[in-house]
């Protein structure tokens, strides 16, 4: 497993223009950003890397946001806080989402002051 | 006098025989047209629609998709990952396991973290006994549900075990190895959820050739039409059968029948018809029969509904053999659900089910391969006999070739109105190449394939079940009008 | 045909010397040969030239797009002023590209149009704000306005959508005639925006819409009344209580359980006596959600004369309220009903009642047949959902 620096953010988004903007969003803010265009790609990176914080959208190609997020918990000792990204915004799948130990729920549309606030409040917590 | 008596006889076959030919041209080009209308309608609407909408709706009716498998060991995991990332916000996926003889359970117990549940399991449709119910300890999977049953022989067992077990009004019936578009269920929800005065029943959508494209882990990546001649010739036939054919019958209501690879359904009604029948060949077909039989006879308004986008992509059979079977089980499954429901024909009881969607089938699709095989006989006695016309007999037969080629044509046009599939002209060029052979390659196969599973049916002879999917809306019917060509 | 055989025959004769003595068959399967021919090649045409001109619009539309993803981010999204707290309308937008006469050109102004709002759908608040102001500075609401105007139904639609995304106001004079347009797409989009951005009366027309309203509506309106900011939400039990719509009444329903509005009660509590099954059926559901324990009694004491999808609905109600005091009744329809939907939400509602209920699901669990049983477990078990 290599180490990153620790500020290093995983944004996982199928839709190319909100990947773009988060990732700009999160470098202007003074962190390492890593992206995934989908689910494979994703899975790929959690495996390889360990992250102070992934960004996940919950619908894209090869795998949903659910798996990533049991994947990067499942049997790390020390876990890496989620935040999922989606416009899917039905009460069952945020619910979901917590259960499968989501830190937070971000729908869509995003207001760019409060994912910023929230990546810095998780990212301090977990230090 | 017996000369005369012959001429008369001869007289009156090539007269019903025209009357036939004309009649079935006639009835394309109507299809051609209303197919242009409902899917110049479809794009205008669709041009404006959000379907991310629906996506964050409290309000959307939940979907189960229901797809069986049976010794699918090598794809089964790519394809259940692939089912399990469909855009929809309320659905589940039921996966059967018919009895497989491989791993394919094995291999999903352990990539999905299976565990046997005690599930309460309502049987309102028969079929084979059910071993065992799992569900996956993984959060991530609590989509999923796994049924072990034993091996019914038949899709229809499969499904109807599915049917008992989901738990939302409508179901998606689709088989393992097909490969769905992300976005299938909101576009195949969304006819349901826009139709005025009916009740929409099913929807389907266009289904298309994986042969030659490229997939990686369950997705489609790059959509090409098959490089080998059999499964291109099919990519085509699907095109008229869907964008032209279903499209057209969807225009006026009179949809014969939703393929069993991919259909939306509406469970209560499903259930109430009786569910499939695991003794049928065309079982897709032979529900939506009955399902519409219940509408009338209850007193439902129904709708089926078709869309001309392709969200399906399904392994078209290659070898001669392989297809044979298939189309042989199609055939007797046409000729088996026309007997049982007989008492339709012609029926005014059965609205346009009755008057329409019947007569054609019963006409066009169970017939045509009979009248087309009589026409070649008789064609070709006429010419023992020396007895033809040589010059208008060819007039005619380029002429019903000329129709041919045009309607197939009007079809990949059609298709690519509705979307720009395919990378490169090329690709497209290589499937417009395709109704040239048709006459003399495809259709004299398809024609002695269909006699097959007639005779099959009339033997009774036992067949083992090829999972293919069925489709109306035959080939042209060269035979038939050529027939006719004798002054 | 008559005509065409006037134009083709002529034709005819020249190259078919006999084409006269032909039998008329012969003469119109060779017409109609003609024809196939044309029509297939003019398909060749249309599909030719319709892949490139689509082509080359995306080609065009991919050099585009990057110039204004670049200006949206960095402008915008970026945004300096907003970041110090700058309100939006005096932040000063530069015009960059948007100088270049490219950017008066109609198809650049569209993909303008379509790549703002997409941006939208994914940013709010004060972005969402400065993008607003964007489309303005650009006059690219005269191009939506413009449109408005159109013949056809499906511009005025996409006009329709453009000015509610963009949260435009349209003057009631301009939307009030399309919301009774003959074209049912048409006439739901007006109302859809007429409810998202008129000031007055936005609920006016669930008083005097007599069609239904479909599935379909419902989920765009549901859309629009809860995502709308500074829409006020009326007590919609007004409309349970007087529409004669059924739809709407419905409709109201789901609403009414989103907002939580307990005042709507009693008036959702007469529809119980609606002669209406469907009505009754989402009245019962409706007063689950709200947990509205005081018609408890009144939806027991109804239940046997009803039809099995409302009876289904008030067992599910009496779960969702769990107040314990029909537990028996519950108990009674897990062991007597003959039905297993019955018997299962029974079963279900029983579980929801969590400790109230834990000595009488033991006693059941202990005594239960063996498919009642099952039933038990399928509904304890926190695996299966449904």
């Amino acid at each position: 497993m290599n180490e990153v620096p620790a500020k290093n953010i995983l944004i996982v988004e199928d839709d190319d223009i909100m990947l773009k903007v988060v990732e700009r969003i999160l470098k202007r803010e003074g962190y390492g950003v890593e992206i995934a265009r989908d689910g494979k790609e994703a899975l790929q990176k959690v495996q390889d890397n360990k992250y102070a914080l992934i960004i996940t959208d919950l619908m894209m190609p090869y795998a949903n946001g659910f798996e990533i997020i049991s994947k990067v918990n499942g049997n790390a000792e020390k876990r890496t806080p989620v935040i999922i990204l989606s416009s899917l915004g039905n009460e069952d799948s945020i619910m979901e989402g917590f259960k499968m130990g989501a830190d937070d729920f971000l729908r869509k549309p995003v207001m760019v002051g409060e994912l910023v606030i929230r990546v810095k409040r998780l990212i301090d917590q977990n230090k | 006098m017996q000369e005369t008596f012959l001429e008369r006889v001869q007289d009156f076959y090539e007269k019903l025989v025209f009357t036939y030919g004309t009649t079935l041209l006639i009835t394309y080009a109507f299809l051609a047209a209303l197919s242009l209308a409902a899917i110049i309608h479809f794009l205008r609407r669709n041009k404006n629609i959000d379907y991310t909408s629906m996506l964050d709706s409290p309000i959307v009716p939940g979907i189960s998709v229901v797809a069986p498998a049976f010794n699918e060991g090598v794809t089964i995991i790519a394809n259940v990952r692939s089912l399990l990332t469909l855009n929809y916000p309320l659905f589940e996926i039921v996966i059967i396991n018919d009895g497989s003889t491989d791993d394919t359970l094995e291999k999903m117990i352990r990539e999905f973290e299976l565990v046997p549940v005690d599930f309460a399991y309502n049987i309102k449709l028969v079929s084979q006994p059910v071993r065992k119910f799992y569900k996956s300890t993984n959060e991530a999977y609590a989509k999923l549900l796994v049924i072990d049953k034993v091996n019914g022989k038949s899709k229809a067992d499969a499904v109807n075990a599915g049917i008992n077990a989901c738990a939302f009004d409508y179901f998606l019936c689709t088989d393992v190895d097909c490969i769905l578009e992300s976005t299938t269920l909101l576009k195949l929800i969304k006819p349901v959820m826009d139709e005025e005065k009916h009740r929409v029943i099913a929807t389907g959508a266009t289904l298309r050739m994986a042969n030659s494209c490229d997939i990686d882990q369950g997705v489609i990546t790059r959509v090409r039409p098959p490089k080998q001649w059999l499964p291109r010739f099919q990519e085509m036939e699907y095109l008229r059968a869907y964008v032209l054919g279903k499209m057209g019958w969807s225009w006026i209501n009179c949809v014969p029948n939703v393929s069993g690879g991919l259909g939306l359904f509406d469970k209560e009604i499903a259930i109430k018809a009786g569910g499939y029948d695991h003794q049928s060949f065309g079982e897709d077909m032979e529900l939506m029969t009955r399902m519409c039989r219940y509408c009338y006879t209850n007193d439902i308004k129904y709708a089926i509904r078709y869309i001309p986008i392709t969200l399906c992509w399904t392994e078209g059979p290659s070898t001669i053999k392989i297809f044979m079977r298939q189309r042989t089980r199609w055939s007797r499954g046409l000729a088996q659900l026309m007997f049982a429901h007989i008492k339709m024909l012609f029926n005014p009881r059965y609205g346009r089910m009755g008057m329409v969607v019947f007569p054609y089938n019963f006409f066009f699709e169970l017939l045509a391969p009979i009248v087309e095989f009589f026409g070649v006989v008789y064609y070709i006695t006429l010419i023992c006999m020396n007895m033809i016309n040589w010059q208008f007999a060819i007039l005619l037969l380029v002429f019903v070739y000329a129709y041919s080629v045009m309607i197939t044509t009007l079809a990949i046009l059609w298709d690519q109105i509705t979307f720009r599939y395919y990378k490169s002209w090329r690709e497209v060029a290589s499937l417009c190449l395709m109704p040239f052979f048709e006459m003399f390659i495809y259709h004299p196969m398809i024609m002695i394939f269909a006699l097959r599973g007639y005779y099959y049916f009339i033997t009774g002879k036992k067949h083992g079940w090829g999972s293919m999917t069925r489709k109306g809306f035959g080939g042209n019917n060269a035979g038939a009008a050529v027939a006719a060509a004798k002054p | 045909m008559v005509l065409a055989d006037y134009f083709f025959a002529p034709f005819f004769r020249r190259y078919f010397y006999y084409f006269d003595s032909y039998p008329i068959v012969i003469q119109i399967a060779i017409l109609l040969t003609t024809i196939a021919v044309l029509a297939t090649f003019s398909a060749y045409a249309v599909i030719l030239y319709r892949r490139y001109a689509g082509n080359r619009h995306e080609k065009k539309l991919a050099r585009i797009n990057p110039d204004l993803d670049n200006y949206i981010t960095e402008n915008i999204i970026l945004n300096e002023q907003l970041a110090t707290g700058e309100p939006v309308n005096q932040i000063v937008l530069p015009m960059g590209i948007f100088e270049k006469s490219l950017y008066r050109r109609r198809w650049v102004q569209q993909a303008t149009i379509d790549r703002i709002i997409h941006y939208r759908k994914n940013f709010g608040g004060e972005i969402g704000g400065l993008l607003k102001k964007l489309y303005i500075d650009l006059e690219l609401d005269k191009v939506s306005f413009k449109r408005l105007k159109s013949v056809k139904w499906d511009k005025k639609v996409k006009a329709l959508k453009e000015l509610t995304a963009m949260d435009m106001s349209i003057a009631d004079v301009n939307i009030l005639p399309l919301t009774n347009s003959k074209n049912r797409e048409l006439r739901s989009e007006a109302r859809h925006a007429y409810i998202k951005l008129s000031k007055n009366e936005p609920f006016k027309f669930f008083d005097i819409v007599t069609e239904p309203l479909l599935m379909w509506d419902q989920l765009e309106l549901f859309k629009i009344i809860t995502t709308t900011k500074d829409i006020s939400i009326p007590n919609f039990a007004r409309w349970v209580t007087y529409s004669s719509n059924k739809s709407v009444v419905a409709f109201c329903l789901k609403l009414i359980v989103h907002y939580n509005q307990q005042q709507a009660i009693p008036a959702i509590e007469k529809l119980l006596d609606s002669k209406d099954h469907y009505l009754r059926e989402n009245a019962i559901n409706a007063l689950g959600k709200l947990k509205a324990e005081d018609t408890e009694n009144k939806l027991v004491s109804i239940y046997s004369n009803q039809p099995l999808t409302c009876q289904l609905e008030i067992l599910k109600a009496l779960g969702r309220m769990g107040t314990g005091n029909h537990l028996e009744f519950l108990r009674h329809e897990f062991l007597r009903s003959a039905d297993f939907d019955v018997r299962k939400n029974a079963a279900k509602s029983i579980i929801n009642h969590k400790a109230d209920s834990a000595s009488l699901l033991k006693e059941l669990l202990d005594t239960a047949t063996a498919e009642n049983a099952l039933i038990l477990k399928h509904c304890m078990n926190p695996l299966i959902k449904y």
